[in-house]
């Protein structure tokens, strides 16, 4: 197949790459040898709520291995791109770090990052990546984000509401609207569903499902999809479910997903699209909601599940290591194993092993189970272009969202603008 | 006039300008022997500025001179790690003047606000001075040390707090107007352009009128009692005697005031990102410090970013200029 032929293309190109780049490292000298020195890594904070103790072992398994002391970095995920950019404007890039997966092409895109394809290859887990993230990760058909963990968005529920307004979970588009009428009717004031205006990533799903496109990608060119009738079906059946139906809150026009997060824990909201990791955040905001809500993939239009953003991080080697290889160890130790395995417990997010995904695929935790499943069968990337970064500054989308959920714009116009927005900066000048 | 006044911010400048030239000139004038002293005496101002003036090169001069440099290049994440320039020329100015966004929703929106909250923030803050120089030492510490509380509160708190209270579903005013029976549901004040900015102004003339009133209060209470009571037995009301005496005493207060309220007011930006839909995803309040920071840092176009910080710049400059010569103006008539 083509993915194949263009795989060992990929390996071919970064192997000369590697070669080239550690022929120009040779003269400076770091050598061979992994007896000593110092692994600079930055994590970022927030993901596992135990990561110090996490990193003390990892540091002493690493050192272990390979004599050399890791370095440990927390970066807040707020200043995070300023500082990379900034570090790497100075070239004082750390060797490894944990870098969002819309970044992984934008900052290769700059020239900051090493291709991985070689090292992936040399250690025999190319075809046991998580698919999603893979994509995520590769840019001009070189990987440079190794796959390390993920979430994914599915439909949370309280299920004390839904008992109360007995209905069932639903598995269909006309279900999901039957089930927030009847949710409405038992709670006039609380949220049926939550239609949020300012978070992107709740909307993609209902794009998908009805067939539509993000965006694609045809020679060097990108094109939203935005504006296809595909899409435009789904846009409209989630904004509907406030515009129309009066589901969901004047409130959440402006809503960001911790907004959803925050009303869900209060219990004032029915449904929503929220992500994997949040079961654990929902009962630390509010212990009372502890068993009352579970989770269900999001339905597709007449059924099946549709397809939501694999959200999650790459390790990256930035060119500045001077020790590739030493770099690399710590990446496999990472991503692949037993610390890859340990970081996702605790963390609760999915591993980017499909090896040991397999495990928590036979959970039947109803707040994991329902991910899982949405994580295998419906999980997809955004476009992969180093400039989504800039679509997403730019909140092309929650725009769009904003000014139908507003009434200041319908489906058709809000739409198409976002579309035009959205393909001219994919195809930006830089 | 005698009127005691804080120095206006161009005051030093100015003062170590003139020295220099002076001190040469009267050097200058001496002849014979005494030219190596001359020339020794010419040099010793500067010689005693250079510590300073490098600083300030270092610190101020060479920044701007960068800002200066990337806003003629399209300089991105690429530029920056190759560190190899990539000349437009003026390219990036064309392109922010020729944005339609600037003259239809983003230069509207930051001098429309930035005058009524001027306005706003230097009225209030007058008027509380008054209060304040009315009172008795104890309730004028109690007052002072409560709108102390306004301006201590950092931007970002001071926002959040503000947001609270006009929060759609949780907000106290949205809850005050349903029970007195005003508001059927609830309305979320942040998607409409007007009820926006009006807590935007709410917010800005609350973090910013302390600063007034403690400044305006410093000069009420140097204002010549003498002046107040002469005015008071030939007839003129509380009203006359504010306008006809202590405004035209505290003139260079206002005007320190109203120019730095108008640089903070220009350059707004804290109040208006952390508002719900402030950050760009409604466009109809992008103000020009959202603006450009979207469309800079957002998109990594930090060349086009240095251009819109030039213009603004060159902005802030030509509106003092002319209040400054203003003031000048009226004052030498």
């Amino acid at each position: 197949m083509t993915r194949a032929m263009r795989r060992s293309l990929a390996a071919a190109t970064g192997a000369l790459l590697v070669a080239a780049t550690t022929a120009a490292c040779g003269g400076g000298g770091s050598g061979d040898s992994e007896g000593d020195g110092t692994l600079s890594v930055w994590i970022m904070q927030g993901t596992n709520p135990d990561a110090e103790d996490f990193f003390a072992d990892v540091s002493t398994a690493f050192e272990e291995e390979t004599g050399a002391t890791l370095d440990v970095e927390f970066v807040e995920w707020g200043d995070a791109h300023d500082r990379f950019v900034t570090s790497i404007a100075g070239g004082t890039t750390p060797d490894v770090a944990e870098t969002g997966t819309t970044w992984t092409p934008e900052f290769a895109d700059a020239g900051a990052l090493a291709p991985l394809d070689e090292y992936v290859d040399g250690a025999g887990v190319t075809d046991d990546l998580v698919e999603g993230l893979v994509e995520a990760g590769t840019y001009d058909e070189q990987l440079y984000g190794m796959p390390w963990y993920a979430g994914v968005r599915s439909l949370v529920y309280n299920t004390e509401m839904f008992e109360q307004a007995g209905v069932e979970p639903p598995t269909t588009w006309a279900e999901l609207e039957d089930a927030a009428a009847a949710l409405k009717k038992e709670f006039p004031d609380k949220v049926a569903v939550a239609v949020p205006g300012d978070a992107e990533f709740t909307v993609y799903p209902w794009v998908w499902a009805a067939g539509g496109e993000v965006a694609t990608l045809d020679g060097d060119t990108w094109t939203s999809g935005l504006d296809s009738p595909e899409a435009q079906e789904g846009i409209g059946f989630w904004t509907g479910l406030a515009t129309e139906g009066g589901y969901s809150s004047s409130g959440a026009t402006t809503w960001r997903e911790t907004d959803v997060l925050d009303s869900f824990a209060a219990g004032d909201v029915g449904m929503a699209v929220m992500g994997s990791w949040t079961p654990g955040a929902i009962v630390e905001a509010n212990p009372d909601m502890e068993g009352k809500f579970a989770a269900v993939p999001i339905p597709g239009q007449d059924g099946g599940i549709a397809p939501s953003v694999l959200g999650g991080s790459h390790l990256s080697m930035f060119e500045t290591a001077d020790d590739k290889d030493l770099a690399w160890t710590f990446v496999e130790m990472m991503t692949t194993g037993e610390f890859a395995q340990q970081w996702a417990e605790q963390s609760g997010y999915f591993p980017g092993q499909v090896s040991l995904l397999d495990e928590t695929l036979a959970s039947t935790d109803p707040l994991v189970a329902p991910f899982a499943e949405q994580f295998v069968d419906g999980g997809a990337s955004v476009p992969a272009a180093p400039t989504y970064g800039a679509v997403q500054a730019k909140l092309t989308t929650s725009t769009m969202m904003q000014s139908i959920l507003s009434g200041d714009a319908d489906v058709a116009t809000a739409s198409t603008a976002a579309a035009e927005e959205m393909t001219s900066i994919l195809n930006g000048a830089g | 006039m005698t009127a005691p006044a804080p120095p206006t911010p161009s005051t030093p400048m100015p003062s170590t300008r003139a020295a220099a030239p002076d001190g040469a000139g009267a050097a200058g004038g001496v002849a014979g022997g005494w030219a190596g002293r001359a020339r020794a005496a010419a040099v010793r101002p500067w010689l005693l500025l250079a510590p300073a003036l490098l600083v300030l090169a270092v610190l101020l001069l060479w920044p701007l001179v960068r800002v200066g440099l990337f806003s003629l290049q399209d300089y991105g994440l690429r530029e920056i790690t190759t560190g190899e320039p990539n000349w437009i020329g003026l390219e990036n100015y064309r392109e922010i003047l020729a944005t339609p966004e600037l003259w239809t929703v983003v230069l509207p929106n930051t001098v429309g606000f930035a005058v009524l909250s001027v306005v706003g923030t230097v009225a209030f803050g007058t008027a509380v001075a008054v209060l304040l120089a009315s009172l008795g030492t104890f309730w004028r510490t109690v007052t002072s040390s409560a709108i102390m509380a306004a301006w201590a509160m950092p931007a970002v708190t001071g926002t959040y707090v503000w947001v609270w209270i006009f929060d759609a579903d949780r907000g106290v005013f949205n809850d005050v107007l349903m029970n007195l029976g005003l508001l059927d549901d609830p309305t979320n004040w942040f998607t409409n352009r007007w009820t926006f900015y009006a807590i935007v102004l709410l917010n800005v003339i609350h973090h910013g009128f302390p600063f007034v009133a403690v400044t305006v209060l410093a000069g009420l209470l140097g204002v010549p009692k003498e002046m107040l009571e002469a005015a008071e037995m030939d007839g003129a009301g509380s009203f006359r005697r504010f306008f006809s005496i202590v405004v035209p005493q505290l003139r260079q207060v206002f005007a320190v005031v109203i120019i730095l309220s108008t640089i903070w007011d220009f350059k707004v930006f804290a109040q208006v990102y952390l508002m719900p839909g402030g950050a760009g995803s409604n466009r109809s309040v992008l103000n020009l410090g959202v603006w450009s920071y979207v469309e800079s840092f957002g998109q990594n176009r930090y060349g086009f970013g240095s251009a819109i910080a030039v213009l603004l710049t060159l902005l802030l400059l030509a509106i003092t200029a002319v209040y400054v010569r203003t003031v000048l103006a009226e004052e030498e008539r």
